[in-house]
C-alpha cells in the first residue's frame, strides 16, 4: 500500500498505536547488537516460548538499545493499565520465572531497574500516561525510569525512538510520528526553505567534524552537475564507539526520513548507506526498513504523490577504518580501493562519481525530521552558542554505568561522567576521559583523540573532589572541547581510571592506526610506524632521552602533512598525553618505571614472603609454570606473635619465565603477589 | 570553462598562468624548485609523497598542501621555502630514508633538504610506494597489470594475487618510470637474440645513428599510444610540441631530370644453409646481428654476449657463407674477410676470447688490408683454411658439452676438424635486394646475372646505365666495401650534377620519328618501346617520340603496322643507298 494522503499517515498511525499499545501484556526484548551479545536471544526465545507453547496471553516483540548496554539484557514488560516496569540482566531462567508470575496475574519487582510511567513521543508530543504503581502489584514501589540518574539528564533526539518501538515495522515508527515530517516538507516546503531551516537550526555534522549541516546542503545543492548524491556515513569504526550502530538497529526509519528530506533539499535521486559489515544488526534492520519503505511507497519513484523521486542503496564496507573517510568511502562506493584522495576540490562539487555529494552521519540524518518539525527555533533553543541540539555519546570505560546516552549540547563532562555515568568504579581514581576515538570522529576533523587530563591523582590518594577539576566542567560542545585540546569526535567517550598507562593507550591508537592507515601517503604510513616504534620502545622499557621530543617533532609533521584526517590526526593520541601526562613518559624513559603498573617490560610480579601462606593457589593458577616452591620455613618459634602459625613453603616466581598475566596475583587470596 | 588566466604569488614572485595547472608546475615556470618523488609529467599528480609540500595561505588562513596536485586560483599566495615547510621536509625525507635509505634517489634527495644523519635508521628497501608504476601501468600502458596490495604498513606494488600477470604487456613503463629500481625488466641486460629486434628498441627513436634526417621516429607497432590508446608522454614533454600522432605515410612526387639509384643490398639469408643451424642452434648469428651486439647503442649496450647472458669464450667466424658457392652466389662478396677481421679484433680486444677465422682464402686486397690482416694474425686470431661444412650442438657430457661444434676441413693441415666454440658468426653475402627486379623496370636498367644493376659499361661507364640520366652508386650495383661506395657514389653524383649544370643536353642526331599523317593511333609501338619514348597523345590520337629518350633501335620502325615511323638517318632509302654502295 501506498502512502498518498495524510489519511493514509493517520490509518497507519492507528494500527501501529494498537501494536506499541495492545490491549494485552507486551514484553519487550532489547534485541540490539548490545543486547544479543548480553544473551537476549535466549532471553527472547524464553519469552516466546512462553507465549507459544506456554499459552501465556502475551506479545513478544524486539526492539533497539534503549541505552543503557550495561544492564542488557533489559525487558519490558507492560500489562495494560499499569507502568511499563524495566529488568535488566534478564536470563532464560528469570524470563521463565516471570512468564509463571504472569500467568498468575502478579509481577515481582525483583531484577527490575524502574518503571515507565509516561511516554511521549517527541514529533507528535502525545503523552501516554500509565496508571502509577499499585495496580499492577508489584512489589515494592520502583523508581520512575525516567528519573533515574543515567536517564534524567538526557535528551534523546536522535534516539527518540530508539529501545520503544520495533524497528523491523515501520508502523511502529509511524505510531510516533515518523514520515508526517516527510510528508509535510514534501507538500509545503521548498528545497530552499527547508535549507534555510536546517541551517537557522545551527545543526553541526554529528560525525566529528561540526561542519554546519545547511552550509553544506547550499554548497552541494548550488554545485554544478548532472546528478547529486545523498550518503549516509554509517562506518563507524573507533572502538569503543556504537551511536551509529545503535540507530541503526534501534530506529532505521529516523535515519532514512532525514535522508529523504535531505535528498529532496538537495535535489538528489540516489543515495547510498555505507555502512559496516560488522554491523550484521544493522544491515538487516536497514534493509528491513528500504522494503517497508518502497512497499508504502517513501522510497522509489513519486514519493507519496510528491513527483520526487529518491531511492537508496546500502554498501558494505569492508572494515576498512579509512573508509569512514568521505573521499576514502566514495571511492569505495565506487567500487575502487578505499583510500582518500586530495579535497582541494570538496566532495559537495566533486565527489562520488566526480559529482556533487553530500555526505552525513548517521545521527546528522536522524535529527534532520525532528528540526524540520519542531522547527529551527525549538531545536536552537537546546544547546550552547555555537553548538546546538543533542548529541549522542557511547560512554565507556571505567564508569559505573556505561551505555549509550544523548544530552544536550553544553553539558559539563563532569555531569556526564558523574551522574549519567555514575562516577568511576569504586577504590578507584579518575584519571582521563578521551573522546573523538584514536583519530577522532568520523575522520572528518582537524583535530581529534585528545585526552583530557582532568585531575591529577595526588600522591596521597586523596578523594577526587580534592583535586582541581577545571576541566572536568568544560561544557561539551564543538568549540570548548575543541579550545580545550580535545574533540567532539563521533561519540565515543572512554572513561580513564588509574588503571590506565597513557604511554600505553597512546601505543595501543598508533598501533591500531598502523593497521588502519591505508598507506597511501608517506607521513602517515612511515610516520605512524616510526611513532610505534617509539612508543614500543618507551613502553618496553628501552626509551631514550629525546624520544619525547622526536615523537612531538615527527607528530607534528605527520599531522601537518598527511593527505587525509587520519594521518592529519593521528598524532594525537601521543601529542595529547604528552601533553597532559608528560610525568608518566618521563618515569618511562627515565626510571624505567610505569606508574600504572600495565606495560609489563617495566613491571614484575614478586611473592611478599611475609604475606604468603604457600598455599599454592598461584603455582596452580599460573600458565607457565613460572612460580616454584622455594624455600621451607621452619615451624613456629613459640612465643613470638608475629611469626605464622605453622611451617609454610614459601613460593617464588621464576622472572625470567613469568609472562607477567597476573594470574596469580588474581589467584593470590593473601594480597602476596605484588606488582613493582 | 572560460579560459580566464588566474596570478598567484609564489614567494613573492608574481605569475599569471592558465587556470587548469597546479601549483607544481607553476613553480617551475618561475624557476622555483620544489622537490618532489611522486610526481611524472605526463601521469595524474598522485600526492602521496608530500614532498612537495608547501605553504599556501588564503586570507588568514596558512596550510601545508601539497603542490603537485594543488590547482592554482586567483589570488593564491605561495611560500616554497619556510621553516614550517623545511621542517616538514627534512622529516619526510628522514621517514623514507628510514625504509628505504640506501637508495640512490632518496640518498640525493637527503642531501638536498639537510638530512645528514636520518634520525630513524636506513632501510634499504627499494620500493618507495610512490606509485608511478601504477599509474603508468593505468594511464600509459592501460593495461592495469599492477596496483597496490594490502594497507598501511604492509602496502606493496604487486600483480593481482602475486601471480604472473595476463594483462601485462610487457611494455616496460613500469621500469621506465620507477625512480629507484626497484622494477626492472628481468634479462634486460642479457642479449636474447631471437627477441631484441636489431633495429632501435625504443618506440621513438633514430631509426640509426647514420639516419637522414637525424630525428627521431615513432614505430607505432611498439608505441603504447598506438597499441593501447594510452601514454602520450612524448607528446607532453616535447617542448616544441613536434609530436603529431595523425601524421600518415606519404607519397612524395618529385620531378628530377637525373636519378641517382643507390638502393643497396641485402644479406643472404643463411637459414636456407641449414648446416649452420641458423635460427635453429642458440649462438649462431649473421654478422650484420654480431655488428649490432657489439654496437654500444645495441640491445646490450655493446657487451658481447651469448644468449644467456655470459660472454662468449670462444668464437668461430665462418667466412663465405652464401658467397662464392655454386649452390647460392658464384660472386665473392668482397666485403667479409675485412669485417670478419674486424669482428676478430673485437673479440679479442672486448673478450680476450679466442677466434677461429675460416677461410677459403684471405682476400685483404684494399689499402692498409693486408697489415690489418698481418695485425690480426700476430694478435693470436686462429685462421684456418678450408670452409666451414657444418655446425652441430656438442656431445653431450664431454668437453664439447654445452658448445657448438664447427666442423671443416683445414686444407693446409689435410686434416678434418671438430672445433668447439660458444658462439658462432656466419659472414653472410651480400646479395642484390629482392625488390631490384621492380627498381630494374622503373628505370629501364638492366641487370647481371648475380642480379645486380648492369652498367652501361664495365670500364668507360661503369656509374652509367642504358638510360640516359640514370646513374648507379653502391652495392646496388655489386658488393663493395665504404671506400669503393663513396668513390662510386661521387662519381654517380658528379656525372648526374654535370647534366643538371649543364642544363640542357645534346640529343644524337639518331632517333626514330613517328609521321602523324600516317600514325593510325594503334599503339603498338607504345609497349615495344624498350626506354619507353614513345607516347599516345590522346587529343591528336596519334603516338609521338620522347627525342632525348630514344636510343634509335629501330624496334618501332620494324614494328608500326602502317610505316608511319621511320628511323632519322636511317630510312630504308638510306640503308638501300648504303647497301646498294657496299655491293658496287
Amino acid at each position: 500500500m501506498k502512502i498518498r494522503s495524510i489519511a493514509d499517515l493517520d490509518r497507519i498511525k492507528e494500527e501501529g498505536l494498537g501494536l506499541l499499545y495492545p490491549n494485552r501484556t507486551k514484553i519487550v526484548v532489547g534485541t540490539a547488537t548490545c543486547g544479543l551479545a548480553a544473551g537476549a536471544g535466549e532471553v527472547l526465545e524464553a519469552f516466546r516460548r512462553a507465549a507459544g507453547e506456554g499459552g501465556l496471553d502475551a506479545v513478544v516483540e524486539e526492539s533497539g538499545c534503549i541505552g543503557f548496554c550495561q544492564m542488557e539484557p533489559l525487558v519490558t514488560v507492560h500489562r495494560p493499565g499499569t507502568p511499563k516496569i524495566v529488568y535488566h540482566a534478564m536470563t532464560p531462567k528469570k524470563a521463565e520465572a516471570l512468564c509463571r508470575e504472569l500467568r498468575e496475574g502478579r509481577l515481582s519487582s525483583a531484577g527490575a531497574l524502574g518503571e515507565i510511567r509516561c511516554e511521549t513521543a517527541l514529533l507528535t508530543g502525545e503523552e501516554r500516561r500509565f496508571a502509577a504503581n499499585g495496580g499492577g502489584g508489584a512489589g515494592a514501589a520502583l523508581p520512575d525510569f525516567d528519573d533515574l540518574p543515567f536517564y534524567r539528564k538526557q535528551l534523546k533526539i536522535a534516539l527518540r525512538n530508539c529501545g520503544y518501538i520495533d524497528p523491523e515495522d515501520i508502523r511502529h515508527y509511524i505510531a510516533r510520528g515518523g514520515y508526517y515530517t516527510l510528508r509535510a516538507v514534501l507538500a509545503e516546503r521548498t528545497p530552499d526553505e527547508i535549507i534555510d531551516e536546517i541551517t537557522k537550526s545551527g545543526l553541526r555534522g554529528r560525525g566529528g567534524g561540526g561542519f554546519p549541516t545547511g552550509r553544506k546542503w547550499r554548497s552541494c545543492r548550488n554545485a554544478p552537475g548532472a546528478r547529486r548524491y545523498v550518503i549516509c556515513n554509517a562506518d563507524e569504526g573507533d572502538p569503543g564507539a556504537f551511536m551509529d550502530r545503535s540507530l541503526l538497529e534501534g530506529d532505521p526509519h529516523g535515519m532514512l526520513e532525514g535522508m529523504i528530506i535531505g535528498a529532496f533539499a538537495i535535489g538528489s535521486d540516489r543515495g547510498y548507506i555505507y555502512v559496516r559489515n560488522e554491523y550484521p544488526q544493522a544491515v538487516k534492520k536497514l534493509m528491513r526498513a528500504l522494503e517497508e519503505c518502497r512497499a508504502y511507497g517513501l522510497l522509489g519513484a513519486d514519493i507519496m504523490g510528491s513527483g520526487v523521486s529518491f531511492d537508496v542503496t546500502i554498501n558494505r564496507g569492508g572494515g576498512a577504518f579509512v573508509c569512514g573517510e568521505s573521499t576514502a568511502l566514495m571511492a569505495s562506493i565506487e567500487g575502487k580501493v578505499g583510500e582518500p584522495r586530495a579535497k582541494y576540490i570538496h566532495t559537495v562539487e566533486q565527489g562520488l562519481h566526480n559529482l556533487p555529494t553530500c555526505l552525513n552521519n548517521v545521527e546528522t540524518w536522524a535529527n534532520v525530521p525532528v528540526v524540520m518539525h519542531k522547527g529551527a527555533a525549538w531545536f536552537a533553543s537546546i544547546g550552547t552558542e555555537g553548538s546546538k541540539g543533542t548529541k549522542v555519546f557511547s560512554l565507556v570505560g571505567d564508569v559505573k554505568h556505561s551505555g549509550l546516552i544523548e544530552v544536550p549540547m553544553g553539558i559539563s563532562i563532569r555531569e556526564v561522567l558523574y551522574d549519567i555515568g555514575g562516577g568511576i568504579e569504586e577504590g578507584h581514581r579518575f584519571k582521563a576521559v578521551q573522546t573523538g576515538g584514536p583519530s577522532g570522529g568520523t575522520i572528518l576533523v582537524d583535530e581529534k583523540g585528545a585526552t583530557v587530563r582532568t585531575s591529577t591523582p595526588s600522591e596521597d590518594g586523596a578523594p577526587l573532589g580534592f583535586v582541581p577539576e577545571s576541566l572536568l566542567d568544560l561544557p561539551v560542545d564543538f568549540d570548548s572541547l575543541t579550545e580545550a585540546g580535545s574533540m567532539m569526535g563521533s561519540g565515543g567517550m572512554i572513561v580513564m581510571d588509574e588503571k590506565n598507562c597513557m604511554v600505553d593507550i597512546a601505543r595501543y591508537y598508533i598501533s591500531f592506526l598502523c593497521e588502519e592507515s591505508c598507506g597511501r601517503c608517506l607521513p602517515c604510513r612511515e610516520g605512524l610506524r616510526q611513532m610505534a616504534a617509539i612508543l614500543d620502545r618507551i613502553t618496553s622499557g628501552r626509551g631514550e632521552h629525546g624520544d619525547i621530543e622526536l615523537l612531538e617533532e615527527l607528530g607534528a609533521v605527520v599531522m601537518d602533512t598527511s593527505l587525509c584526517a587520519l594521518g592529519g590526526t593521528a598524532a594525537n593520541p601521543p601529542l595529547s598525553t604528552i601533553r597532559y601526562f608528560r610525568d608518566e613518559y618521563e618515569a618511562h624513559i627515565y626510571d624505567k618505571k610505569c606508574p600504572a603498573g600495565v606495560c609489563k617490560a617495566l613491571i614484575r610480579f614478586v611473592i611478599d614472603p611475609a604475606a604468603c601462606t604457600g598455599c599454592g593457589a598461584c603455582r596452580a593458577a599460573c600458565p607457565v609454570g613460572a612460580v616454584k616452591e622455594g624455600a621451607a620455613l621452619p615451624a613456629p618459634v613459640e612465643g613470638d606473635p608475629a611469626a605464622p602459625r605453622k611451617a609454610r613453603l614459601l613460593h617464588e616466581i621464576e622472572q625470567a619465565a613469568c609472562i607477567k598475566c597476573g594470574a596469580c596475583a588474581d589467584a593470590c587470596k593473601f594480597n602476596a603477589v605484588r606488582k613493582e | 570553462m572560460a579560459d580566464k588566466s588566474v596570478k598567484l604569488t609564489i614567494d613573492g614572485k608574481e605569475i599569471e598562468v592558465e587556470p587548469d595547472i597546479y601549483i607544481l608546475e607553476a613553480a617551475e615556470r618561475l624557476g622555483i624548485w620544489i622537490p618532489t618523488l611522486c610526481n611524472y609529467r605526463g601521469l595524474t599528480p598522485f600526492g602521496v609523497c608530500r614532498m612537495c609540500t608547501v605553504e599556501v595561505a588564503r586570507g588568514t588562513r596558512v596550510r601545508l598542501v601539497t603542490s603537485c596536485n594543488h590547482p592554482v586560483s586567483d589570488g593564491l599566495v605561495v611560500r616554497t621555502n619556510t621553516e614550517r615547510v623545511r621542517t616538514a621536509r627534512r622529516i619526510l625525507v628522514e621517514l623514507l630514508c628510514a625504509r628505504h635509505g640506501k637508495v640512490g634517489v632518496i640518498k640525493r634527495l637527503a642531501e638536498n633538504v639537510g638530512v645528514t644523519k636520518p634520525r630513524f635508521g636506513e632501510g634499504d628497501e627499494p620500493c618507495i610506494l610512490c606509485g608511478l608504476c601504477v599509474r603508468a601501468c593505468d594511464e600509459m600502458a592501460k593495461a592495469n597489470a599492477i596496483g597496490f596490495a594490502q594497507r598501511g604498513t604492509d602496502k606493496i606494488v604487486t600483480t593481482p594475487y602475486h601471480e604472473e600477470s595476463e594483462t601485462c604487456i610487457n611494455c616496460g613503463a613500469c621500469a621506465k618510470v620507477c625512480p629507484t629500481g626497484a622494477i626492472y625488466i628481468e634479462g634486460a641486460q642479457e642479449l636474447r637474440h631471437d627477441e631484441l629486434a636489431l633495429g632501435p628498441n625504443a618506440a621513438i627513436a633514430v631509426p640509426t645513428m647514420q639516419a637522414v634526417p637525424n630525428v627521431p621516429r615513432l614505430d607505432a607497432d611498439a608505441c603504447l599510444h598506438f597499441t593501447t590508446g594510452g601514454c602520450g608522454i612524448c607528446a607532453t614533454n616535447c617542448p616544441a610540441k613536434a609530436i603529431d600522432y595523425e601524421m600518415q605515410d606519404k607519397e612524395i612526387e618529385v620531378k628530377a631530370g637525373t636519378v641517382v639509384v643507390a638502393t643497396g643490398f641485402q644479406v643472404f639469408d643463411p637459414s636456407v644453409a641449414e648446416q649452420y643451424g641458423y635460427g635453429r642452434l642458440p649462438n649462431v648469428i649473421t654478422s650484420l646481428e654480431f655488428e649490432r651486439l657489439s654496437n654500444a647503442a645495441g640491445p646490450t649496450g655493446g657487451k658481447i654476449l651469448l644468449r644467456n647472458g655470459t660472454p662468449p669464450a670462444s668464437v668461430a667466424i665462418l667466412h663465405c657463407i652464401g658467397s662464392r658457392d655454386e649452390h647460392y652466389h658464384r660472386y665473392c662478396s668482397r666485403v667479409c674477410c675485412m669485417y670478419s677481421l674486424k669482428f676478430a679484433h673485437l673479440v679479442h680486444e672486448k673478450l680476450g676470447a679466442r677466434v677461429y677465422q675460416l677461410y677459403i682464402d684471405m682476400r685483404t686486397f684494399g689499402k692498409g688490408y693486408e697489415e690489418f690482416y698481418d695485425r690480426l694474425l700476430k694478435e693470436g686470431a686462429l685462421f684456418i683454411r678450408g670452409k666451414g661444412a657444418e655446425v652441430t650442438p656438442g656431445v653431450p657430457g664431454g668437453a664439447e658439452a654445452g658448445k657448438l661444434v664447427v666442423k671443416c676441413e683445414d686444407t693446409l693441415a689435410g686434416v678434418q676438424r671438430r672445433i668447439p666454440v660458444d658462439m658462432v658468426v656466419l659472414s653472410v653475402a651480400l646479395e642484390a635486394r629482392s625488390d631490384a627486379r621492380e627498381v630494374e623496370r622503373l628505370f629501364n636498367l638492366c641487370r647481371s646475372e648475380d642480379g645486380f644493376f648492369l652498367e652501361q659499361h664495365p670500364k668507360l661507364a661503369p656509374v652509367e646505365t642504358t638510360t640516359d640520366g640514370v646513374f648507379l652508386a653502391g652495392c646496388c650495383q655489386s658488393p663493395k666495401d665504404i671506400p669503393d661506395t663513396v668513390a662510386q657514389g661521387g662519381a654517380a653524383a658528379s656525372q648526374a650534377l654535370s647534366l643538371i649544370l649543364r642544363g640542357e643536353t645534346t640529343l644524337s642526331g639518331a632517333c626514330a620519328e613517328v609521321n602523324p599523317d600516317l600514325c593510325s593511333g594503334c599503339r603498338v609501338c607504345n609497349e615495344l618501346c624498350p626506354y619507353s619514348a614513345i607516347s599516345y597523345d590522346a587529343e591528336k590520337k596519334v603516338s609521338a617520340v620522347n627525342e632525348s629518350l630514344c636510343k634509335a633501335c629501330g624496334t618501332c620502325v620494324a614494328a608500326c603496322p602502317s610505316g608511319a615511323i621511320k628511323g632519322k638517318h636511317f630510312t630504308k632509302e638510306q640503308i638501300l643507298a648504303e647497301i646498294e654502295g657496299v655491293l658496287r
